[in-house]
């Protein structure tokens, strides 16, 4: 038996010393070491929508998927709100940067609600990338559909139906949302381009605030005063220059956009000639290759990479 | 025999607001008169069957406004209504319930709007305009919620039925919408003519006061009118509905405005108490040409919007000027006696 004496406190003192020693240590080799994996393991990329429900953005994860396992060496995860909220996707990046993201692929709900959640992000060393829609956050790159491209895109389908019916002059007539979308406003102008220098005239512009019973009452009056042509710049439009020339029966050529049930439907009976589908698959897909490159030092261009629109026609379907 | 021309004559032009609603349909034929020598298609059987179909629903909501505006109210939630009615309506009948059950469902959710309106207005005392500002927001977010906030799937080759009853189909002639519109007229002006309930919703709108010191009751009576508004509204959705084969939840986006200014256009006063429903079939009518009209003329939207700002507000002040003459005139018969 030992009696306790001073210098035996002193040893615990030291050997408490030790012990912290052996504990920094420790934490510094197991540091070194996650790096180690880090290095071996590649990386983290989340991919955050505005919600999990939409078709479009189970596309972005497919094209995404796709991509990450074509490239290996990749952990991908996709994180997204049940339904469309500022302060869930918000949680979202949050959730991404603190499980340790090395990049971000981003479907921004608006252009402004998430830029606060963005600069912490990036300033943990996050890389961020917009998928469909960009916050106003500078980031590596943005895919997105060019709506101004596949305006026109829709514009020289009709225009090749017209022609191909030998009808080389006529009325044309253009429904949107509102004067105010910016993505309406580019399909429109698009439109408009594919028609300079030809024979039709392009009517004034009707807005149906994405109503499709709006639609299908200016696209009546459109028929009535004798267009060959009707355009939808978005679903509502589209499903409403559908249902007026399925009503009036006549050889109007009608062509939309977006690609939902109703409209394909349509497409299928043959009132619609045909819609213009945004591409999510590449978006997922581009965008998980951009991150890769990003992530291994590479310098990405262009800022802005269009994803293009697919035409779907009765052949196509 | 020229006194018994004379005397019908002089029974209209005995009714209360009557001139107003005379001058507006001058207004109104000069406007066809307009638009059919620019584009003589205006006139065109075709046209004029789509226009009566055009005008049909605002015609419709303008009925349930006209109601609120004659007690002396506001109705805001008829645009969020109507869009609440297509979103319901279109939603269950694409997980495949039978129509004529979704459009019972969706007559019933409507209503509950209509008489929360009438009970937060009446009975809670809420500022009319404070209350349906409230049940718009909240119906265009059931609106959004029916679906999980997306536009439905087509409503299916077995709701033709119901696209055919309310829309497509046709009866004697005339589109089944246009029939909709005259039958609920034809009950609503009945009902407010013709009843004690018609005469105690302009009489809560005249002076409240005197009204319920004379037994009128308050809270039903302007429930009532509430509810004729949802109703309505609630139709103007399923015509929604069977008109785009869909859901979308903008559907009757502002309508509540244009069901203002078709009840204003047509002489209802939005300080209660005065208004004819034969007004706003012209109130609707001018509201209906003017769209149909401009479009063909080649119009820019925004000058559209300014020609039909321009004419709400020169109806009202109209009718301002029209009131104060009468009350001048009133003054002045009282001070000579």
């Amino acid at each position: 038996m030992k009696t306790i004496t001073e210098s035996d406190v002193d040893k615990g003192v030291i050997s408490m010393k030790k012990l912290s020693l052996v504990l920094l240590v420790l934490l510094v080799v197991s540091a070194m070491f996650a790096q180690g994996t880090k290095e071996s393991s590649d990386y983290k990329v989340y991919l955050i929508t505005m919600d999990q429900m939409d078709q479009h953005w189970v596309n972005v994860d497919k094209g995404a998927q796709k991509a990450a396992s074509e490239l290996g060496g990749i952990e991908y995860k996709w994180l997204a709100p049940d339904v469309k909220d500022d302060a869930k996707q918000i949680e979202c990046i949050n959730n991404a940067v603190a499980g340790g993201a090395d990049a971000i692929l981003l479907a921004a709900n608006g252009p402004n609600a998430v830029t606060a959640a963005l600069k912490e992000a990036a300033g943990a060393g996050v890389i961020i990338i917009y998928v469909d829609s960009a916050a106003n956050f500078p980031a590596v790159q943005t895919l997105a559909t060019d709506n101004t491209a596949a305006g026109t895109t829709a514009g020289k389908e009709m225009l090749k139906e017209l022609t191909a019916k030998g009808v080389k002059s006529g009325k044309i007539g253009v429904i949107s949302v509102n004067s105010a979308t910016a993505s309406t406003v580019a399909r429109e102008a698009g439109f408009r381009k594919a028609f300079e220098g030809t024979g039709f005239t392009i009517l004034e512009t009707q807005y149906c605030d994405g109503d499709a019973a709006r639609s299908k009452d200016m696209s009546a009056n459109f028929i009535t005063q004798g267009v060959v042509g009707l355009f939808g710049a978005n679903e509502g439009s589209t499903v409403g220059v559908g249902n007026a020339i399925a009503e009036a029966g006549k050889s109007v050529i009608g062509v939309g956009f977006d690609k939902s049930d109703m409209i394909l439907s349509l497409i299928k009976n043959g009132y619609l000639l045909a819609t213009m589908a945004q591409n999510p698959d590449v978006m997922g897909y581009e965008g998980m290759k951009t991150a890769y490159k990003a992530l291994k030092g590479e310098k990405i261009s262009p800022e802005y990479f269009d994803t293009g629109v697919s035409v779907l026609t009765k052949a196509s379907l | 025999m020229l006194s018994v021309m004379k005397r019908p004559l002089k029974r209209i032009l005995a009714i209360r607001g009557i001139a107003q609603v005379l001058t507006v349909t001058i207004g109104l034929i000069i406007l066809c008169i307009v638009f059919g020598i620019m584009n003589p298609i205006f006139f065109s059987s075709r046209n004029v069957a789509n226009l009566l179909r055009q005008i049909a629903p605002i015609l419709l909501i303008g009925i349930g406004q006209s109601y609120v505006l004659i007690t002396g109210n506001i109705d805001l939630s008829i645009g969020s209504v109507v869009g609440m009615s297509t979103m319901i309506s279109a939603t269950l009948m694409t997980k495949g319930m039978a129509p004529s059950a979704a459009v019972f469902i969706t007559i019933i959710c409507c209503l509950a709007v209509g008489l929360s309106n009438g009970l937060l207005v009446s009975f809670a005392k809420l500022p009319p305009f404070i209350a349906t500002l409230g049940t718009m927001t909240i119906a265009r977010g059931i609106a959004q919620i029916a679906n999980n906030n997306y536009n439905t799937d087509s409503i299916g080759e077995a709701a033709q039925g119901f696209r055919d009853f309310f829309y497509y189909g046709k009866t004697l002639g005339l589109y089944n919408t246009i029939w909709i519109a005259i039958l609920l007229w034809l009950i609503f002006n009945f009902l407010l003519t013709r009843t004690k309930s018609g005469r105690h919703i302009y009489a809560i709108g005249s002076n409240a006061e005197a009204a319920r010191l004379s037994g009128v009751n308050l809270v039903s009576t302007t429930t009532k009118a509430y509810l004729v508004s949802a109703f309505v509204s609630c139709i103007v959705g399923l015509v929604t509905t069977a008109t785009s084969g869909m859901g979308t939840m903008d559907a009757g986006n502002s309508y509540e405005l244009y069901a203002v200014a078709a009840s204003v256009i047509g002489g209802v006063s939005t300080l209660g108490g005065q208004g004819l429903l034969f007004g706003t079939v012209i109130g609707a009518s001018i509201w209906g040409v003017l769209q149909n009209g401009l479009q063909f003329a080649g119009a820019p939207v925004a000058i559209r919007n300014i020609v039909i700002g321009v004419i709400v507000v020169v109806s009202v002040l109209l009718d301002v000027i029209v009131r104060s003459k009468n009350v001048a005139k009133k003054k002045k018969s009282a001070s000579s006696m």
